[in-house]
């Protein structure tokens, strides 16, 4: 049985976060801190906490509503509190004392099957339990956070002598509930991800100084490698300048004295000077990069790394990441120019280290990966990475060096490798193991390794996942709708109809879908090709309307962002089932369009059917005119629930990996005695609605909060939505409004200022206000 | 000998009536140009074109240049006809007034262009090269360079050179070896070697200014590891008397199928002084501007040398007799008809004429945008001219260049066999024109450009400036009670047009090659679709004038777009089908059986 009530100890930065994503899973909460000397309100560190989060961004509860899950107190009034907690989770600061006090404090007071976890990520689990009861030791395990905690994947976990049935709950807790995935680390300083990142941004900090890289060019030219933009030195300003000694210092004393990271870890004294005097990063007063927004206009600065003053950040001009383009990753590493230069130094190093510590922090390779992945946003993992290289081709270019090389990498060929269609990593007593995925994980990665597609073009793909049920994947450039993805629904639609129970649509990019394709839209503007434009639009409405009324049922599967057409084809699903991070909306306004693939006629449905809607004709108008004049994107799935974009059947899922599986089973479930969705007949106010909206709109203009175009979007958006020139009276079906649609659509796409909408959204990915 | 009349009563119909003076006098230093002015200008042009450069066209072809102990001279006359043409004041035509220019419009100076490409192009190849350099320098020179340089060159008394190709590297300019190397001064040592630069050394002028590429020691590899330099030919003091010689030699001159008056040199750089010219490896970016432009100048050799093969080819089909007009002689008085009488006489000569007007309006157009891409002073109209233009160039560089060719040599067929003999001149034009369709890009890589740069940038923003006026024109004009015939033949071909790029952007997306297989065919049709729109407009133009026609012109104008529209414009068909059956049957075919 999973936990259904966890208490947090210590209510600062990591355990106020960890409280909001266990209030996101569903789990009652009490968060609990100490009492101030003199405190008026002896809980106001844990209700201090709480308003914290509420506006902290990027949020950590999905709804602000959580926070209601968790009930604050302190750890003197409400210690019996305890008893109820099937899981405490201690985030106190990081000192042995203070914590070893505090679980003697405690102990009393816990329940027999409760598991007692600490968030360290410094302290060793040896330390931690010496000492303590034997009772207390086997139920105790470290369970490693990294923040931001809602949006951070990786969970570390230190098993120590904690009872495995206890642990095996508590890992269905922080996996089905919070939605971590959890790596087991041995229990070692820094376990996996800090001890190997710690590393690379120490190396790749004093590289930078020595080779003489600009901070700008340092960090992008990591990039080629699947190292996020934010490089080495975004990423320090990240989490913190002063994070980064305080690490060190931990590794340094606890390390061997042999471990590579030792003759580095000292802290250059520029850096130091920096943090002493309050440039600590994002969270101070700048870091390697600063915002100077003096002039009222936001200038991106960067560190001078030679002369310690900030100047206006440049672009990098480095010939080697053309050559990376060119020539992949072997031609790049040796590109003699810096940015190859750089690569090669920091990366063969950290590679090497990777190599050297893994049998000593990981149970097997994949863990190492994957934390590297989920922890620091690698696209490829140590491992793969080496495999991308070329194991031989690595080593002889550092045989070349005379480094040498540590056992693991000196007798390996290969780290991953296909067969039987199944991924095989190799172990370290050098055999190869399959990898084991959890129950209840089903990815489309592995299905792809096993076989072949039933369909495929270049931006679409239908996959069977088995038990009659398909899966459509995207992936065309950010997902985007292009007219191959809508010859893909069809040609799904006629398969799974012939040869399947059920469809699931689903991918796993960090994207659902970005909408339609405004580069194709863009394109067939500027060649002045309105009826063919005219005929996507058609043709859009066609396909997500033959999906709606397919004889089988279709499950949308979205995770993150699910905007424009994207939203859209959700819209037109049976049923969703959704990652809990999801972030959907209809923003075609943002472009000077309106939603012209049914999106306006499935919002009008879903907010008049709701059964808690308020009476009379006008609120669904009202609603969803609010709702897509405004571009509203739902922060969370929970949100988009309470948008209507997903509805009372719609089911949510914590964890990323879990989706495709939920789906499937949801769609599985719709099987049984499935009928096909009558199509709604739809009563609406016409122009007196439209006059209703139109004044509204009008009150927004007076107050400055919406231009002149927006006004004349929106004049266009009431007319759809009030049903063009129908009444009340006059029943009206799907095929008028999405008539009305694409009227206001070819209206609105013609004119100058959609068009610089769209092209400010093309060049610079921000939507214009014009 | 070859005969020509400058079409200045087609030229007023293009700039006058047709382009209402390219709206030229609504831009700031270009209040003053009038129509009247221009003509005025046009016909000083023409009698100098006439008289003084097309006598030594075939002299200068036969006589060629010579090479003696690293100096080049050139043929009897250039130097003469080159003296007056200074002293005429036609290089610094469209220059800046503030380093010795007269300020006159591109407009002008296309026209001008036109005159001096049509009888005499590689007289023309040692004055517009000149006037490249004036253009880049102006743009990209230091305050210093610029009025030391730019005077003499506006003056003609110096001329300019590109120096791009070296042995190993023409169209990939990635592989330039000449080495620049900083000095203490700040100017730069330049050592290598460099061909088939024209206008590299000659007896024209006192001094010859080169562009040269080169790249610094410590340059990174490839295009972006290329920095542009300033080498002159004699080193000028500070007040601009010539210095020292420079270490610039020509080691040898080019033997050539045409364009023989022209020097095509080899040209060795030993420790030659230079100056950087913008920023270091941002050099191409720099020569691009230089090259953009004489790449419109290059399409406009192939109207120049068109037009002059029409006209001879109509003089000799009205003068040759021959045969009798299939039904029934037309001059019983004479021992035979002449050969115009036959239709397909007629069909080569409507073609040439086709061709050639519609060149001509859709070339002063573009240089009236050029204009406006320049001196516009709101922002986004600016912009819009700019992409035109970006737009426009290959498709001017590579169609105009093909056409030119076709039509000399459609000249040469009229002539019958008289046309293969070298005395009668004829043939010399086709020796000429071919030159256009290699130089400055060959016209592949001008459809390489078209589609691979032109065609994706921002979504097809360039096409905007093309596409959506066209088809906002023809939508006007689908009822036109007259018109409309015209209106759906373009419209059909500009819908095969539009159909073909979309095919080409969403193709080529996937697999360049799929784009790179149908750009040539891609370009050819965007020309043919570009000149389709220009008789459609001419057409209406003329329509409007019709009942004041004395000289038949407007009449003649109207005939000649309905011959465009059903002889030339179908193409468009047959272009269209070959593009959407895409690039397997030229990928797939294996290449060892070749």
């Amino acid at each position: 049985m999973s936990a259904q009530k966890v208490a947090i100890l210590g209510a600062g930065v990591m355990g106020a976060q960890i409280a909001a994503q266990a209030a996101n899973a569903g789990l009652e909460v009490m968060l609990l801190d100490i009492v101030p000397e003199g405190a008026a309100d002896r809980n106001i560190l844990a209700k201090g906490a709480i308003d914290r989060l509420l506006k902290m961004q990027p949020a950590p509860l999905m709804l602000p509503k959580f926070a209601r899950r968790i009930r604050t107190g302190n750890l003197e009034d409400h210690l019996d509190w305890l008893k109820e907690a099937d899981w405490v989770c201690e985030a106190v600061i990081e000192d042995l004392a203070i914590k070893q006090s505090l679980y003697h404090k405690i102990e009393p007071f816990l329940k027999s099957s409760a598991v007692l976890s600490s968030n360290t990520s410094t302290l060793p689990l040896a330390q931690l339990t010496s000492g303590l009861s034997e009772n207390l030791v086997n139920r105790f395990c470290i369970t490693h956070f990294f923040n931001p905690p809602r949006y951070m994947r990786l969970l570390e976990v230190v098993p120590g002598q904690c009872e495995s049935s206890g642990l095996a709950n508590l890992t269905t807790s922080l996996d089905h509930g919070l939605g971590k995935t959890v790596i087991q680390c041995k229990d070692t300083p820094g376990f996996i991800a800090n001890r190997i990142g710690s590393y690379w941004l120490q190396w790749g900090l004093l590289s930078a100084l020595e080779l003489g890289l600009t901070v700008e060019e340092a960090d992008a030219a990591l990039r080629p490698l699947g190292i996020p933009k934010t490089g080495i030195f975004g990423l320090l300003d990240l989490v913190g300048l002063d994070l980064m000694p305080k690490i060190l210092a931990n590794l340094q004393q606890r390390l061997p004295a042999d471990d590579p990271l030792q003759p580095i870890a000292q802290i250059p004294d520029f850096l130091e000077k920096m943090i002493a005097s309050g440039f600590t990063g994002r969270k101070g007063k700048g870091g390697f990069y600063s915002l100077d927004t003096s002039e009222g206009k936001r200038v991106k600065l960067a560190l001078d790394l030679a002369s310690g003053e900030y100047r206006p950040a440049r672009k990098p001009d480095l010939a080697g990441l053309s050559a990376a383009r060119r020539e992949g990753l072997q031609g790049y590493l040796t590109f003699p120019d810096k940015a190859g230069r750089y690569a090669w130094r920091v990366f063969s190093q950290t590679l090497l280290y990777a190599a050297r510590v893994a049998p000593e922090i990981a149970h097997d390779i994949h863990s190492v990966d994957q934390a590297m992945k989920l922890g620091y946003n690698w696209k490829y993992g140590p491992f793969e990475l080496l495999d991308k290289l070329g194991v031989n081709w690595f080593r002889q270019q550092l045989e070349a060096e005379s480094q040498s090389l540590p056992e693991f990498l000196e007798k390996s060929r290969q780290f991953y490798q296909i067969q039987d269609g199944r991924k095989w990593q190799l172990g370290f007593d050098g055999q190869y193991h399959t990898i084991q995925r959890p129950a209840g994980v089903l990815l489309l990665e592995d299905v792809k390794i096993a076989g072949k597609p039933l369909a495929r073009n270049g931006s679409a793909s239908l996959w069977d996942i088995e038990d009659g049920v398909a899966c459509l994947e995207f992936h065309s450039k950010m997902n985007t709708l292009d007219p191959l993805v809508m010859e893909m629904i069809e040609k799904a639609i006629a398969i799974v109809a012939r040869d399947f129970k059920a469809l699931v649509i689903y991918n796993e990019a960090q994207h659902f879908s970005a909408g339609a394709n405004l580069g194709v839209l863009m394109f067939a503007i500027n060649t002045a090709l309105w009826d063919e434009i005219e005929r996507l639009v058609a043709q859009g409405q066609s396909t997500f309307k033959a999906l709606k009324y397919a004889p089988f049922p279709v499950v949308g599967a979205p995770s993150g962002m699910a905007l424009g057409g994207g939203c859209e084809i959700l819209l037109h699903c049976d049923a969703r089932q959704s990652h809990a991070e999801l972030y959907c909306g209809l923003v075609e306004v943002g472009v000077g369009l309106i939603p012209a693939w049914g999106g306006c006629k499935e919002m009008l449905r879903r907010h008049s059917e709701a059964a808690d809607r308020p009476g009379g004709p006008i609120p669904p108008v009202s609603q969803s005119f609010e709702q897509i004049g405004l571009a509203r994107v739902s922060g969370s799935a929970f949100e988009a629930r309470n948008f209507r974009i997903l509805d009372a059947r719609d089911g949510i899922t914590m964890n990323r990996d879990r989706v495709l599986y939920d789906a499937k089973q949801l769609a599985l479930r719709l099987c049984e005695n499935y009928a096909v969705t009558a199509p709604p007949a739809y009563h609406l106010p016409g122009p007196t609605g439209q006059a209703a909206l139109d004044m509204g709109v009008h009150q927004l203009r007076l107050k400055g909060q919406a231009s002149e175009y927006d006004t004349e979007i929106a004049k266009h958006l009431a007319r759809v939505l009030s049903g063009g020139d129908t009444d009340l009276v006059d029943e009206i079906g799907e095929n008028d409004i999405l008539g009305l649609e694409r009227q206001a659509f070819m209206h609105l796409i013609r004119q100058p200022k959609t068009l610089a909408r769209l092209e400010h959204m093309l060049d610079t990915g921000k939507p214009l206000r014009n | 000998m070859l005969t020509y009349s400058a079409p200045l009563r087609d030229m007023r119909f293009v700039y006058e009536e047709l382009l209402q003076g390219g709206e030229l006098q609504s831009l700031p230093g270009m209040e003053d140009v009038s129509p009247e002015l221009l003509g005025a200008v046009l016909e000083e042009a023409a009698r100098f074109c006439e008289k003084v450069l097309l006598p030594l066209n075939q002299s200068g072809d036969q006589e060629g240049c010579r090479f003696e102990n690293g100096q080049v001279f050139t043929p009897k006359g250039y130097r003469e006809a080159y003296r007056q043409y200074m002293e005429g004041g036609w290089p610094s035509l469209s220059c800046d007034p503030a380093y010795g220019g007269q300020g006159l419009p591109h407009m002008l100076h296309c026209m001008v262009g036109e005159m001096i490409c049509s009888t005499n192009l590689s007289f023309a190849i040692y004055s517009e090269l000149t006037h490249g350099v004036y253009e880049l320098l102006h743009q990209y020179g230091t305050d210093e360079l610029k009025s030391l340089y730019l005077p003499p060159l506006a003056e003609g008394r110096w001329s300019g050179t590109m120096c791009l190709t070296e042995p190993q590297c023409g169209t990939d300019l990635g592989l330039i070896r000449t080495r620049a190397v900083l000095q203490e001064d700040g100017s730069y040592q330049l050592n290598g070697g460099k061909i088939f630069i024209s206008a590299g050394e000659h007896d024209l002028t006192e001094n010859i200014i080169h562009m040269v590429l080169a790249r610094t020691p410590d340059a990174p590899p490839g295009t972006k590891g290329i920095s542009l330099f300033l080498v002159p030919k004699i080193v000028p003091q500070a007040d601009g008397a010539p210095g020292p010689a420079n270490g610039v030699e020509c080691v040898s001159i080019e033997h050539k199928m045409g364009i023989r008056a022209s020097s095509t040199c080899t040209l060795s750089f030993n420790n030659a002084k230079g100056w950087l010219i913008g920023k270091e490896n941002q050099g191409l970016r720099a020569m691009f501007l230089m090259m953009n432009r004489a790449r419109l100048w290059v399409g406009l050799q192939g109207l120049g040398l068109a037009e002059t093969g029409y006209q001879n080819a109509v003089h000799y089909a009205r003068e040759r007799l021959q045969g009798r007009a299939l039904k029934g002689p037309v001059k019983p008085d004479k021992p035979a008809d002449p050969i115009i009488v036959h239709p397909d006489v007629r069909r080569m000569l409507l073609t040439m004429r086709a061709y050639n007007e519609g060149m001509r309006a859709m070339s002063v157009w573009a240089a009236a945008r050029l204009d406006h891409s320049e001196r516009q002073t709101d922002r986004k109209t600016r912009q819009e001219a700019e992409d035109f233009i970006a737009l426009i160039t290959p498709v001017i560089k590579a169609f105009f260049t093909d056409l030119g060719f076709e039509a000399t040599n459609l000249a040469i067929q009229v002539y019958g066999g008289h046309g293969y003999i070298t005395e009668n001149g004829i043939e010399q034009l086709v020796r000429d024109a071919r030159i256009g369709q290699l130089y400055e890009g060959t016209n592949g890589i001008q459809a390489l450009d078209l589609i691979g740069r032109k065609l994706p940038a921002h979504a097809g923003r360039h096409l905007r400036t093309f596409f959506q006026p066209l088809e906002a024109y023809l939508n006007k004009r689908r009822n036109h009670p007259h018109l409309a015939p015209m209106v759906g033949a373009v419209a059909k071909a500009f819908g095969r047009l539009q159909r073909a790029s979309v095919q080409i952007a969403l193709k080529g997306m996937q697999d360049p090659d799929e784009g790179a297989a149908v750009a040539y065919d891609y370009l050819q049709l965007f020309g043919l679709v570009a000149l389709g729109w220009m008789w459609l407009r001419m057409s209406e133009t003329a329509l409007a004038k019709l009942e004041n026609d004395p000289q038949g012109f407007y009449k003649a104008k109207i005939a000649t777009a309905r011959f465009y529209m059903e002889k030339i414009l179908p193409r468009s068909g047959s272009l269209f089908s070959s593009i959407m059956a895409g690039a397997p049957a030229i990928t797939e075919f294996e290449t060892d059986r070749f």
